[in-house]
């Protein structure tokens, strides 16, 4: 295997000193941040102009238009696409002239505009709607007689866990979900994957069955209070009568609900951010490569250099700020 | 002068000590990791069970919509998941929506297609093993193309003509045998989306997923999990892993620990410290309004 090149170990190196330089904000705006700031943007901007210059402008409009491949219709079209671009830019270049720049933006609010409705029409409205008027009984699955696809939806269970469980009723039904989850052809993997999930089998949340015509209890409620939730929270938005009386109450359940839905919303960021953090941890310690390049790049001493350069750079520049503006002494401005 | 009460103390807490508690939260478990267990969740789940329903040689279009900052949630999940397709054998057809995706996507192709991930005897690993990928022949990469939504859209119509009936490579889709019968998102067996935000799952499911009932699944970062739920609900998903939590779950049922596995602990620890931050921030609180309502100061 080739060694790590030495520009992809000084990329490594660059990338944990800017990992840190950004990690300084949290003890206060400064030069290393900032630095990092410009030169995201910098090189976001570049690459997205190369990019689109390659991808679009030069095999779309500069060898479409002077290459001469396409002709009549084709050809005109790209003319029209090339002067709608063009009358973007009359916004930048003349304040006379810069309502010329409405029609390509009236050309693409319409066109993304015809897009989403139809879009939102069919996916949003019309499967959600079909979804929230769907039955709310829930019936349990049969272990039985059910189909191999609803035995792959049981907790626990895997295609692979189905069709075992199709083989095994044909020689001996199932007499209970625990004989079911303890078949001989299972492997310890499967029935330990079954044993784990064996409360939503057979608990509260019962999903299965030795029988037919079995219901799932918490399914119902839990079918019910979807249905009631949405409701609930549709007449929060609907504006045309005071919130009051029963009406009133019911918009607050629906409050609640949809601050139920916040929250985990919000939980979830947090996950997102934590994350953020553990990939960056990973790369500051070396972690997310091979180790013979780890062997190469020394993470960990990278990022102590790192934060050694920052905290020496951050200390001149306070002193520096310092001596530029004297620090007032303290309840010189008035506040304790 | 009265003394000041505890909680008005506490609500001057300099908050840069938040972020040094979590800060070492987030780094000790690498250093001593605590193995604590991992679930999958029912969606990762249902995303698993479609890839294993899959047949051998399925025909398989991966989209990788994603940038650098979404890389801790989602690469665990597209490592899982290419070697539990090349497991399959499936063909692949990668391409990406995002401008940021190109540079990200060749090096994966390089370190997971390319290669193997878990050639047999790879250590701590008993799944089937994989095997390197040859390109143009076991997959086709077509790259990026820009236009959001509508370009999604013309996937769901005309692939080739959406990539001017080229790979990203140069080469004629017309002279790539696997390509055959391959022209729009309807053609395949399953449509992997690895999306970090839009365009991407969602877009795919409003434009092309329930117009032309594709079988999709979809990996999304946390932040988008509740997005893109409904979806699964409805059928419209056939599967979702969710974030770095998500994608443990699916390393676990492929049988592969990888990074997400790794960040697990993390992510619990990480959890557990902004959850007694936010008691603590609620106790503080409420002492504070009763002291005052007692007739502390204000």
């Amino acid at each position: 295997m080739t060694a790590l090149p030495w520009i992809d170990v000084v990329g490594y190196w660059l990338g944990i000193f800017l990992t840190f330089s950004v990690l300084s904000f949290l003890y206060k705006d400064n030069p290393f941040y900032k630095l990092v700031e410009h030169l995201f943007i910098g090189v976001s901007v570049g690459y997205l102009i190369v990019l689109q210059y390659g991808d679009n402008i030069e095999p779309k409009v500069i060898d479409a238009i002077f290459g001469g491949d396409l002709d009549g219709v084709w050809l005109g079209l790209r003319i029209v696409a090339l002067v709608l671009v063009l009358m973007m830019f009359a916004k930048v270049v003349s304040r006379r002239w810069a309502w010329l720049g409405r029609y390509p933006l009236a050309f693409v609010v319409a066109f993304y505009a015809g897009l989403q409705v139809n879009a939102m029409a069919q996916a949003e409205l019309g499967a959600q709607i079909k979804f929230a008027a769907s039955s709310i009984d829930a019936p349990k699955v049969d272990l039985n007689a059910a189909p191999a696809e609803a035995l792959t939806s049981l907790p626990g269970s895997s295609p692979a866990v189905a069709a075992k469980l199709v083989a095994e009723r044909a020689r001996q039904p199932f007499t209970s979900v625990d004989d079911a989850a303890t078949r001989p052809s299972l492997t310890d993997l499967e029935r330990a994957d079954l044993a784990a999930a064996r409360g939503h089998l057979i608990g509260l949340d019962a999903r299965a069955a030795v029988g037919p015509g079995e219901r799932d209890a918490f399914g119902l409620v839990s079918n019910l209070l979807l249905l009631l939730a949405t409701l609930a929270s549709l007449v929060y938005f609907y504006f045309s009568v005071a919130h009051r009386g029963p009406i009133g109450a019911v918009s607050r359940f629906g409050v609640w609900i949809l601050m139920i839905g916040f929250g985990a919303a919000f939980g979830l960021t947090v996950l997102g951010r934590i994350s953020l953090a553990i990939g960056r941890a990973y790369d500051v310690l070396g972690r997310t490569v091979a180790p013979e390049d780890a062997a190469r790049i020394h993470a960990p001493w990278a990022s102590l250099a790192s934060i050694a350069l920052i905290a020496g750079g951050l200390t001149i520049w306070e002193l520096r700020q310092r001596r530029v503006q004297p620090v007032p002494p303290p309840g010189a401005d008035g506040q304790s | 002068m009265a003394a000041e009460h505890w909680s008005e103390r506490l609500q001057r807490f300099d908050r840069r000590w938040i972020f040094l508690i979590m800060g070492l939260a987030v780094v000790v478990p690498l250093f001593v990791p605590l193995n604590l267990p991992t679930r999958p969740d029912p969606m990762t789940k249902a995303a698993y069970n479609t890839v294993e329903a899959l047949p051998e040689g399925a025909r398989v279009f991966v989209s990788i919509d994603l940038d650098p900052s979404a890389t801790p949630e989602l690469e665990p999940f597209y490592r899982a998941v290419i070697l539990h397709l090349k497991r399959k054998r499936a063909r692949l057809v990668f391409a990406t929506t995002w401008y940021a995706a190109p540079p990200l996507v060749n090096r994966y192709l390089r370190e997971t297609v390319d290669r193997a991930i878990a050639p047999p005897g790879a250590e701590g690993y008993d799944g089937a093993p994989d095997r390197a990928y040859q390109r143009n022949v076991d997959y086709v990469y077509l790259g990026f193309r820009d236009g959001r939504s509508a370009i999604i859209q013309a996937f769901g119509s005309d692939l080739r003509g959406a990539f001017d009936g080229r790979a990203d490579d140069g080469t004629p889709l017309d002279r790539i045998p696997m390509m055959q019968g391959l022209n729009k998102l309807a053609d395949f067996d399953l449509v992997v989306l690895v999306s970090a935000g839009s365009p991407g799952a969602k877009e795919y499911v409003q434009y092309v997923g329930t117009r032309n009932r594709l079988p999709m699944v979809a990996a999304c970062t946390a932040v988008s999990t509740a997005d893109l739920a409904p979806y699964v609900q409805t059928g419209q998903l056939l599967g979702l892993v969710g974030g770095m939590a998500g994608a443990a779950g699916y390393e676990r049922l492929v049988g592969k620990p990888g990074a997400g596995t790794a960040g697990a602990d993390v992510l619990n620890i990480g959890t557990m410290v902004v959850i007694l931050a936010i008691v603590f921030g609620n106790v503080v609180y409420f002492a504070g309004r009763a002291h005052r309502r007692r007739g502390g100061r204000s």
